[in-house]
């Protein structure tokens, strides 16, 4: 069996020759106390690592693209970390967005809103439907379809991320159906009428 | 309203991680959204790699990206409102070793039968409430005790040549005073041995 240190060795070799720092491969070389000992110092090397050199190119190719537009949705937006959070639990849990909105309809109890309940979905990927709105059996049911919990998925839509103003998204807006676009550019904006309301409204923007 | 200026790509790569954060804050407090979003790519594309491959080493494939994912942007949504601890690189890395240890614990208490994810998988907003767990994490938490125990000349010649990039005669350049290329061989050989000691050990 090959000795840790000289693998290490190796393995930092190759980053800091501009190889792939995937550590997979290097593991495969040992096993038992010797592999954790890699692991451990493979870990300390990377979380030393310093910040790598921007590559536009590489950037848009990466993974780290949609993971840097979630997160610019949720600073300049106003649902917390839903825009980063959201997304990722529906594709682990291996549910496409159609079916994510039909089962939440129908757990809802607004199956025949089910164009609506999609809307303000939308909205809740992209943060712009302020978290303090969405009561706790939208977040129940969200919880229940994408394996998490009300809890979490409230703390992460009330992590003051952004600065609780709503983005420029005219053409999300645009596509909405239901609650009117004026009335969510603003979350500090008066509520509409009551009776102007119907319960997937409250659901989502009443508490 | 502030005097934010914009800036450009390459004006903006030349910044520090808390130069970045400070750029985006005052970006947005001027109501520029847009230009939040290069100094975003910037500190995303920088620490992607590491954060996934750091995943890697623990957890699979299919979940080393999503932890990665969570990991950044929540560092970063709590460094944008100052709520992080210290540097943005060491809290960035904080987060993750946490996430990955709740990971970790909910994967193992989670019977190989039952079809969803843990409800402990997302620890968003709060520190994480399992402590580290796995021999895994055990060993790094060897490594990090033989390094504490070094004094802090010795701790830097680890962070330049054991755990860092440079050759040893360089790190002994770096490390300034007396320090010999063959000092720091003897010193990066000690540490190794008391890791592996620490490690051998167990728990105690």
């Amino acid at each position: 069996m090959a000795d840790p240190q000289q693998i290490f060795e190796e393995y930092k070799a190759a980053v800091e020759a501009g190889g792939s720092a995937d550590p997979q491969p290097y593991l495969t070389f040992v096993s038992g106390r010797d592999r954790e000992q890699l692991i451990a110092l493979i870990d300390a090397y990377l979380e030393r690592a310093p910040r790598r050199e921007f590559d536009p190119l590489a950037f848009r190719r990466s993974g780290a693209a949609p993971v840097a537009e979630a997160a610019h949705r949720s600073l300049t937006g106003v649902g917390g970390l839903w825009p980063a959070l959201l997304p990722r639990l529906r594709n682990r849990a291996h549910v496409r967005r159609d079916q994510l909105v039909d089962e939440l309809a129908a757990r809802l109890g607004a199956g025949a809103q089910r164009d609506k309940v999609g809307d303000y979905y939308h909205r809740m990927e992209h943060g712009l439907l302020p978290a303090s709105g969405v009561s706790d059996a939208v977040l129940e049911a969200l919880g229940t379809i994408v394996g998490s919990t009300r809890e979490a998925l409230r703390r992460a839509g009330e992590l003051p991320a952004g600065g609780g103003r709503a983005a420029a998204g005219g053409g999300v807006f645009a596509r909405m159906a239901g609650p009117s676009a004026e009335a969510e550019e603003s979350p500090a904006a008066p509520p509409r009428l009551a009776e102007e309301w119907d319960e997937v409204d409250r659901l989502f923007r009443g508490r | 309203l502030s005097a934010f200026e914009e800036l450009p790509e390459h004006s903006l790569s030349e910044l520090g991680d808390d130069e970045l954060i400070a750029y985006m804050q005052a970006a947005r407090a001027a109501g520029a959204d847009e230009a939040v979003k290069p100094a975003l790519a910037i500190l995303v594309y920088g620490y992607w790699d590491t954060l996934v491959h750091r995943a890697l080493l623990k957890l699979p494939r299919s979940e080393a990206e999503d932890v990665a994912g969570e990991t950044i942007a929540s560092a970063i949504a709590s460094a944008f409102d100052g709520r992080s601890v210290g540097e943005f690189r060491s809290w960035m890395h904080t987060i993750m070793s946490r996430r990955i240890a709740d990971h970790y614990a909910a994967r193992n208490r989670r019977p190989v039968t039952e079809p969803l994810a843990s409800e402990n998988d997302e620890g968003w907003g709060e520190e994480p409430a399992e402590p580290f767990s796995g021999d895994a994490l055990h060993a790094r938490d060897c490594l990090d005790r033989a390094y504490e125990e070094l004094d802090e000349t010795h701790r830097r010649v680890i962070d330049l040549y054991v755990l860092g990039p440079l050759p040893a005669a360089e790190a002994a350049r770096r490390a300034g005073g007396t320090m010999s290329e063959a000092n720091v061989h003897q010193i990066a050989s000690r540490f190794q041995r008391r890791f592996r000691e620490l490690l051998d050990e167990g728990d105690t």
